[in-house]
């Protein structure tokens, strides 16, 4: 393995953040194994986010932008990835380790015969091989896990695992040639909106989360969003929550949702049962606020506040807005 | 119409763990061996279209729910649990030599098994519980060379069609694709049902088939030989010690006291 290749993923005509932490990992990596770091962006708006990308180490950015990505589910974007993958020889595929990263992940692995790691934390280069590092089993082990007899290595990488570092290096630019002889059979019929497009909850440097405490739906768009939103941050939940209902089952936080590893995390409301912490355990800085001070939260999290929610997350709110105000 | 079920089983997740200082192996003796708890919800999605299928007026020959797992011998119990909850039968793929294999000798081995078995649909979880990877739907439907329409959280099939809900990060997408095909299935397909008593009794009578290995026939290797991925070190991950916890008096200094930790902690 020798290049590395970064897909990136977009939506509402912006690129996730986690790609720039992939393509800053994908210069490291190419350094070490001595090849080059490309990136590869499709679908509507391709052409658009190439300056973007541009601002990050990358030497080859690919785009191809053909309405048939958007129009058919996954096959015409795995056919442009192997197709890419195949001209630039053995090499590693970074993807986020989102819904959409993780089914391209997939179809890579078999399609090119591939290493794959996923959920992945850290990479390292020894001796010109490449190991993943990933938690597993809900985060009780991390294991170190060495590609072998693959030519090439499919990664999904947990968002917030890496810092994304800018500084362009002239990365020249190139329309990926459709593949030919193709038919989909997939339709996407039609794309509902039910959340904004906001930022990812997995991407979110902050993550505020609310659980069975909220005692209802309305709750965590009146109390919990302006908080999100003074931090330039998400809201999650826990499953108690998205099992009542009160909140899509995408917000899910834990065990059968999602994995997030923000800067900080404010748990709201949230006994912070196994279930839950699997989910969150790798937040940098984790704060909760319960009326109940023997919750299993106050186990693991760096602060427990133990107190009235419905007062003390509004005054909250007002803290943090006023120092941003002041910023 | 053939349903069959791909299912893994994992460590149960609430069981204490521990790693073995000398061999850095999972010590695996007293931690129950369990369904993935994400394929509950592909049971569950499977049973739930095999009733709507026989509810579907002029329905033709009936449809049935397969349940299949790679997995150690030992597993015939689990697969029990699943054909209490309504499966009509169950396949086992089990061998020593498929000991170890990764995601993708795992997606080879059973994507041959599942041509053996035969189905029009096959229904997996999006992710297992233990690896958290989520690749093997995706590659599995790269060997089965079918349609493989992931993450869905409704299932409907009309004159032989397919047509999903798929969720997406902002939404869902509604998605066509012919048959046979692979749908991975959310939480939001529906809660998985608890057994009944009848459905358990059933259950002992119901058949478990096994496949193995040489009958797959196949001609590359998988197991630990034919990984591509081996473990090289497994370490027990950095403790998270109990940190301060504070009694509000009101809600302002509830607030004040985590302001001003952020604040010493940068985050604000």
């Amino acid at each position: 393995m020798k290049n590395v290749i970064v897909f990136v993923e977009h939506s509402g005509g912006q690129t996730r953040k986690v790609t720039f932490e992939l393509a800053t990992q994908a210069r490291r990596l190419a350094d070490a194994l001595g090849g080059e770091a490309r990136a590869v962006v499709l679908g509507a708006g391709a052409q658009a986010l190439v300056e973007q990308l541009k601002a990050y180490p990358l030497d080859v950015i690919a785009y191809a932008e053909d309405p048939d990505v958007d129009t058919f589910l996954l096959d015409p974007a795995v056919d442009y990835l192997v197709a890419v993958a195949q001209s630039a020889g053995p090499s590693v595929v970074l993807l986020p380790n989102t819904m959409l990263g993780r089914d391209l992940a997939g179809r890579l692995t078999a399609r090119l015969g591939a290493a794959m790691a996923g959920d992945v934390t850290g990479i390292e280069v020894d001796g010109g091989s490449v190991a993943c590092v990933s938690p597993k089993l809900g985060g009780k082990v991390v294991t170190t896990c060495a590609f072998k007899n693959a030519d090439y290595g499919v990664v999904t990488i947990r968002p917030n695992s890496f810092t994304a570092t800018a500084g362009g290096t002239g990365a020249r630019t190139a329309q990926i040639e459709k593949p030919a002889g193709k038919s989909y059979a997939m339709v996407v019929e039609r794309n509902v909106e039910e959340a904004s497009s906001e930022l990812g909850l997995e991407e979110a440097p902050v993550v505020i989360a609310g659980g069975r405490g909220m005692g209802g739906p309305e709750p965590f768009t009146s109390l919990l969003k302006p908080l999100a939103n003074a931090f330039g941050g998400a809201v999650g939940a826990s499953r108690a929550a998205a099992d009542a209902g009160w909140v899509p089952y995408g917000l899910q936080i834990g065990q059968t949702g999602k994995t997030v590893s923000p800067q900080l995390y404010i748990g709201v409301g949230i006994s912070g049962a196994i279930q839950h912490k699997v989910g969150m355990q790798t937040a940098g800085t984790i704060v909760a606020v319960n009326k109940d001070g023997t919750v299993p939260m106050g186990d693991f999290a760096d602060l427990l506040v133990v107190g009235d929610l419905f007062t003390i997350v509004p005054e909250l709110t007002k803290l943090v807005e006023r120092a941003k105000a002041q910023a | 119409m053939k349903i069959v079920v791909a299912v893994k089983l994992v460590p149960d997740a609430n069981a204490e763990k521990r790693i073995d200082s000398e061999t850095k192996r999972l010590v695996r003796t007293g931690v129950e061996t369990v369904l993935n708890p994400f394929d509950e919800y592909a049971i569950e999605g499977a049973l739930q279209l095999k009733e709507r299928l026989a509810a579907a007026p002029g329905s033709a020959e009936p449809a049935t729910v397969t349940v299949f797992s790679m997995a150690p011998e030992s597993a015939r119990e689990v697969l029990r649990k699943a054909l209490a909850m309504g499966a009509d039968d169950a396949v086992l793929l089990t061998d020593a030599g498929l000991q170890g294999s990764d995601v993708w000798a795992t997606a080879y081995a059973v994507a041959a098994a599942l041509k053996k078995v035969g189905f029009d649909l096959v229904v997996t979880g999006g992710l297992a519980d233990d690896g958290n990877t989520g690749g093997v739907p995706g590659a599995l439907a790269e060997y089965l060379g079918v349609p493989g329409l992931t993450n869905a959280r409704a299932i409907e099939v009309a004159d032989g069609k397919l047509k999903v809900q798929r969720e997406t990060d902002t939404g869902y997408q509604v998605v066509t694709g012919p048959m046979p095909a692979l749908v991975s299935v959310t939480m939001a397909i529906g809660e998985p049902r608890y057994a009944s008593l009848k459905g358990i009794m059933g259950a002992k009578k119901k058949t478990i088939t096994t496949i193995s290995l040489a009958e797959l026939g196949l001609d590359r290797a998988v197991g630990s030989d034919g990984a591509k991925t081996e473990v090289r070190e497994l370490a027990a991950p950095p403790v998270r010690g109990k940190g301060r916890i504070v009694e509000a008096s009101d809600g302002a200094q509830g607030a004040q006291v985590i302001f001003d930790y952020l604040k010493e902690k940068k985050l604000v």
